[in-house]
C-alpha cells in the first residue's frame, strides 16, 4: 500500500483517539473543578493545559478552560483540532474508507466546526462530541477489513492511547484532589466501573497501577502495548517492509508491563515515563520504517 | 394555613439571605428560559444514565430540582451532633430490648408498646452483633419548623433509601448547571460508598480477616433497585438475590461459576419479613432459609440487623427524647415534633375532637402510605380515620400539622416558586465512629402547598450542600481541605510532559496551497516532503 495512505490511516487512528480521550478528560476534569474546590480553580486549569501541551494564557475559570481545550481547528492538540486533523486524513484516503466511517467522522467534525452550543453546559456539549466519536470507533470496528490499513490505524490508536493515559496520569488528580481525584481519573479513562469490580479500594496508588498495569482493561498502558504489538505482527503477516525495530520497541514495552512486579510508589512513575518514551520511540520508528524510509528522495529547496 | 413557613433562601420581601445571595443572582441571571433549557438537559441526563426509581410498573427519573439547598456549616454541626446522639440512644435501646430489657423493667416505655410493634421480632432476641452495631445505616428525617429550627420527624432504621440520589444529584447538577457552584465551597459526598464498605467490613464476624460483603436486593422490580445496583457497583461488591445464596452448616454461601463461596456480611435491602422463610414469612421466595440461625451462630452479619423496626415505630418515637436522657444522660440536641399517643384515652379523645387539624400516620408504615392530612382530607376520610383509630389505637399516631420550611423550586415553565422540603441525613455506624454524609437527601413536595415529600407520593429531590462558610464553632472540625488562596501560585506536583507528535502532512501549507492550484488536474501523488 502507498506510504502516504498508510500514514493517513495511522494518523486517523491517532487523532480520533486523541479527540476522544481529550474530550473525556476535559469533561471529567471540568466536573471535578466544579464539584471540588479544594484547590484554586486557576491551578486546576493550568495542570490540565500543561498535561495537554496547550498554552496557558491566564486561564482561570473552568468555563474558559473548556473553550481553550475544545479549541480550534488549527491546533491538533485541542479537540476540534484533532477531529479536524482526523477528518483531513480521512479525506485523503476516502476511497479506502468505508462510507459509514467517513460519514461518522464528518458529522463529528461538522458538529464541532459549527461550534459547540455553549448555551448548554460544557458537560452536556462534550457528551455530544464524545457520542459521535464513539460512533466512528463503532463503525470502524464492524466495517473495516482486518487488512494492512486497519493494522496501521490500530497501531496509531494504541500508541496515542498510551500517550493519553500518560498525560492523564501526569495531572496527579490523586494529589491535588485527594478525596475525589482518584475516582475522577478513573472516570476520565472510562475505568471507574472496571476498577471497582476489581474490589480494590480507590486510592491514588492503586488507581495508577490499574491504569498502567491492568491485564484486562483495554485502556491500561499494558493492554495498549499488547494491542500495538498485535498490530505490528499483523502488519508483518501482511508482508510490510522490515519492522523488526518497531516490533522490538512495542514488544519490550509490553513484556516489561506484563511481567512487572507490583510496583511501589516510585516505580509506578518510572513505568509511566518509560511507557510514554517507548510509545514515542515506536512512533518515530513507524515513521522511519514505513513512511519516510531511508533512501527516499526528498525534494527540498 | 395561617402560619408562614420558614423560607430558606428568601427573607420576607423577597430578598435573598446573605448566604444565598450569590446563588440567587446566578439563577436570576439565567432567567426562566435559561432554567427551562437546563431542566431539559437535566431530564436528558437522568434518562440517559438510567437514574430512576420504579413506581408501580413504571421506571422514572427521580425529579431533581435545579436549585440546590444550602446548609451552613454551623447548622450542619448541630444536625450532625443531634443525629449521632440519637443513634447512640437508639442503638442502646435495641441492644437493651433484644437483650436484658432493663428499659422495660424500669418502666420507661410500656412493655406492651414494644411487644405489639409489628417490627419487633422475637426471633432476633439474643442475637449478638460482632461490633455491637445494629443500625449500620440510618436515615433520620428532619424538618425545619416555622422558626427555622431543625426537628426530627421520624426515624428510619431499617432500609432507608435515597443515598444514591444524593450522589447522583451532585454529579447531575455539576453537569448541567456548573455556574451555581462558583461561589461556594461545598463539602463532598463522594466518599459515601467507601465509608459504607468500611462499616460493613467492620461488622463482619470477628474471626474473618478478609470478609466478603454482598448487597442483597429483592430484584429488578423493586422500587429502589437502581440504588441497590449503585451501591454494589460503587463498593465493588456482588449484588445478589436470595436465590444466589444458601445456608449450610450455619454458613451462608454464594453460588458462583467457580463453586460455592462463603459470605460474611449481607447488606440486605429486603424487609425483615422476607429475609428468612424458616423463621419469618414462610412464603417468602426472596430470602435465604436459615440465615437467621447463621447470624445467631455468629457466622454472618445481617446489616441492618433484624428487628430494628421496633425502634423506628412511630409509636415509640415520642419516647426517644426520654431514651436519650435514659441511656446517655444528655439533653436531646434535635427536638421531636409534638406527637399524641392514641393508646392514651385522654389524648385520643382530644385528638379525635380536632382531627381536621392533625396529621394521622400509621405507626408501622413508611413511604407516606396511609397518611391522613387533616386540613386537606375529605369528611369521609376523616370519619374513616376516626373509626380506624378507635378500632386500633396502637396502630396510629397523631401530630399537629407542622408547616415545614420552603425552598425556591423551578416549575415546569422555568419560574421559581417556594416548595416544602425535608431532609434525610444518612449516617453510617462502623462501631467506632458514626459518619454522617454531609447534606443528605432533601425531598421536595412538588405540588403547590403540599407537605408530602415521599418519592412514592410524587416528591422530588434537591442537591443539598453543606457549605464551609465559617459559621461552625470549630472550623477544623468541619473542614480539612486547605483554604484556597485565589490567584496565588500554589505548588503542585511537577510532571514533565513531552512535546506532542503531530502528523506532518496535514498541516503542510505548501501542499495545501499547491493542491488547491491544481483544481483542474489530478492531485500530484509524488513523495514531496519536508
Amino acid at each position: 500500500m502507498l506510504s502516504r495512505i498508510a500514514e493517513s490511516f495511522f494518523w486517523l487512528g491517532r487523532y480520533v483517539e486523541r479527540a476522544e480521550a481529550t474530550a473525556r478528560l476535559l469533561a471529567e476534569h471540568h466536573q471535578l473543578l466544579v464539584e471540588d474546590q479544594s484547590i484554586p480553580e486557576a491551578t486546576g486549569c493550568s495542570v490540565l493545559l500543561e498535561a495537554l501541551s496547550l498554552p496557558n494564557n491566564d486561564v482561570s475559570t473552568a468555563q474558559e478552560l473548556v473553550r481553550v481545550v475544545v479549541g480550534s481547528e488549527l491546533d491538533p492538540s485541542t479537540i476540534a483540532g484533532a477531529v479536524s486533523a482526523a477528518r483531513a486524513n480521512a479525506r485523503a484516503i476516502r476511497d479506502s474508507l468505508s462510507q459509514d466511517t467517513f460519514e461518522a467522522l464528518n458529522s463529528a467534525h461538522l458538529a464541532l466546526s459549527r461550534g459547540i452550543a455553549f448555551t448548554s453546559s460544557p458537560g452536556v456539549a462534550l457528551h455530544r462530541v464524545l457520542e459521535r466519536l464513539l460512533v466512528v470507533n463503532g463503525v470502524v470496528d464492524w466495517t473495516m477489513p482486518r487488512d494492512e490499513a486497519y493494522h496501521f490505524m490500530v497501531l496509531g490508536r494504541e500508541l496515542e492511547r498510551i500517550d493519553m493515559v500518560g498525560r492523564l496520569l501526569a495531572i496527579r488528580h490523586d494529589l491535588l484532589w485527594p478525596s475525589s481525584g482518584p475516582a475522577a481519573a478513573l472516570r476520565a479513562a472510562g475505568a471507574l466501573s472496571p476498577f471497582l469490580r476489581s474490589g480494590k479500594p480507590i486510592n491514588g496508588l492503586d488507581v495508577r497501577r490499574f491504569l498502567v498495569l491492568d491485564a484486562t482493561f483495554p485502556r491500561s498502558m499494558r493492554s495498549c502495548a499488547a494491542d500495538a504489538e498485535d498490530a505490528v505482527r499483523g502488519l508483518q503477516r501482511q508482508g510490510v517492509s522490515d519492522s523488526s525495530l518497531l516490533l522490538r520497541e512495542v514488544g519490550m514495552l509490553r513484556s516489561e508491563l506484563e511481567y512487572a512486579r507490583i510496583p511501589a510508589v516510585n516505580d509506578i512513575e518510572k513505568f509511566i515515563d518509560e511507557a510514554r518514551e517507548a510509545s514515542q520511540r515506536a512512533g518515530d520508528e513507524v515513521n522511519r520504517s514505513f513512511f519516510r524510509q531511508h533512501g527516499t528522495i526528498v525534494w527540498s529547496h | 394555613m395561617t402560619v408562614t413557613p420558614f423560607d430558606e433562601m428568601l427573607l420576607d420581601g423577597g430578598r435573598p439571605r446573605t448566604t444565598h445571595a450569590a446563588m440567587f443572582e446566578t439563577l436570576d441571571g439565567l432567567g426562566a428560559a435559561g432554567l427551562s433549557e437546563r431542566a431539559r438537559q437535566r431530564d436528558a441526563y437522568l434518562d440517559r444514565h438510567g437514574i430512576t426509581f420504579t413506581l408501580g410498573e413504571r421506571e422514572r427519573p427521580l425529579p431533581m430540582d435545579l436549585v440546590p439547598r444550602l446548609i451552613t456549616s454551623g447548622e450542619w454541626q448541630r444536625i450532625e451532633a443531634g443525629v449521632i446522639q440519637r443513634l447512640h440512644a437508639l442503638e442502646a435501646f435495641l441492644a437493651d430490648i433484644y437483650g436484658p430489657g432493663q428499659v422495660l423493667a424500669d418502666g420507661l416505655i410500656p412493655r406492651s408498646l414494644v411487644t405489639t410493634s409489628t417490627h419487633f421480632h422475637r426471633q432476633a432476641w439474643g442475637i449478638e452483633t460482632p461490633n455491637n452495631v445494629r443500625i449500620h445505616v440510618s436515615g433520620i428525617d428532619l424538618i425545619r419548623d416555622e422558626a427555622g429550627d431543625f426537628r426530627v420527624l421520624e426515624d428510619n432504621l431499617r432500609n432507608p433509601s435515597g443515598v444514591s440520589y444524593v450522589l447522583e444529584n451532585r454529579r447531575t447538577l455539576a453537569h448541567v448547571l456548573p455556574e451555581v457552584f462558583t461561589h461556594h465551597r461545598v463539602r463532598s459526598v463522594s466518599e459515601y460508598p467507601e465509608r459504607l464498605l468500611d462499616a460493613l467490613r467492620a461488622a463482619a464476624p470477628t474471626d474473618i480477616a478478609y470478609p466478603t460483603v454482598v448487597v442483597l436486593t429483592p430484584g429488578v422490580h423493586n422500587s429502589a433497585h437502581y440504588e441497590h445496583a449503585f451501591l454494589a457497583r460503587h463498593m465493588g461488591v456482588e449484588l445478589v438475590e436470595g436465590r444466589d445464596l444458601y445456608c449450610r452448616d450455619n454458613t451462608v454461601w454464594m453460588r458462583t461459576t467457580s463453586g460455592p463461596e462463603p459470605v460474611h456480611v449481607i447488606y440486605r435491602r429486603i424487609d425483615d419479613d422476607f429475609l428468612d422463610p424458616v423463621h419469618l414469612r414462610p412464603d417468602s421466595v426472596l430470602g435465604i432459609p436459615g440465615v437467621i440461625n447463621a447470624a445467631r451462630a455468629g457466622r454472618v452479619t445481617i446489616a441492618n440487623a433484624i428487628g430494628n423496626g421496633v425502634a423506628d415505630d412511630k409509636a415509640v418515637y415520642p419516647y426517644v427524647p426520654a431514651l436519650i436522657r435514659y441511656y446517655l444522660n444528655e439533653e436531646p440536641i434535635l427536638p421531636n415534633v409534638d406527637t399524641y399517643d392514641l393508646s392514651d384515652p385522654e389524648q385520643r379523645e382530644w385528638v379525635l375532637g380536632r382531627l381536621d387539624r392533625m396529621v394521622v400516620k400509621p405507626s408501622d408504615a413508611s413511604g407516606g402510605y396511609g397518611l391522613v392530612m387533616g386540613p386537606w382530607a375529605t369528611d369521609e376520610q376523616l370519619a374513616q380515620a376516626a373509626v380506624d383509630i378507635v378500632a386500633h389505637p396502637r396502630g396510629w399516631i397523631a401530630q399537629p400539622v407542622v408547616t415545614f420550611s420552603t425552598c425556591p423550586t423551578v416549575l415546569e415553565d422555568g419560574r421559581m416558586a417556594p416548595r416544602h422540603v425535608d431532609l434525610r441525613p444518612f449516617a453510617v455506624n462502623d462501631g467506632t465512629n458514626v459518619y454522617v454524609l454531609p447534606g443528605g437527601l432533601s425531598r421536595v413536595a412538588l405540588p403547590e402547598g403540599s407537605l408530602v415529600v415521599n418519592s412514592s407520593q410524587g416528591g422530588g429531590s434537591k442537591d443539598t450542600w453543606v457549605i464551609d462558610d465559617g459559621s461552625a464553632d470549630d472550623r477544623h472540625a468541619v473542614t480539612e481541605a486547605p483554604e484556597p488562596t485565589a490567584g496565588a501560585a500554589v505548588p503542585w506536583p511537577v510532571t514533565v510532559v513531552p512535546k506532542r507528535d503531530n502528523s506532518p502532512t496535514s498541516h503542510d501549507d505548501r501542499i495545501v496551497q499547491q493542491e488547491r492550484q491544481q483544481q483542474q488536474s489530478e492531485a500530484p501523488q509524488g513523495s514531496i516532503s519536508c
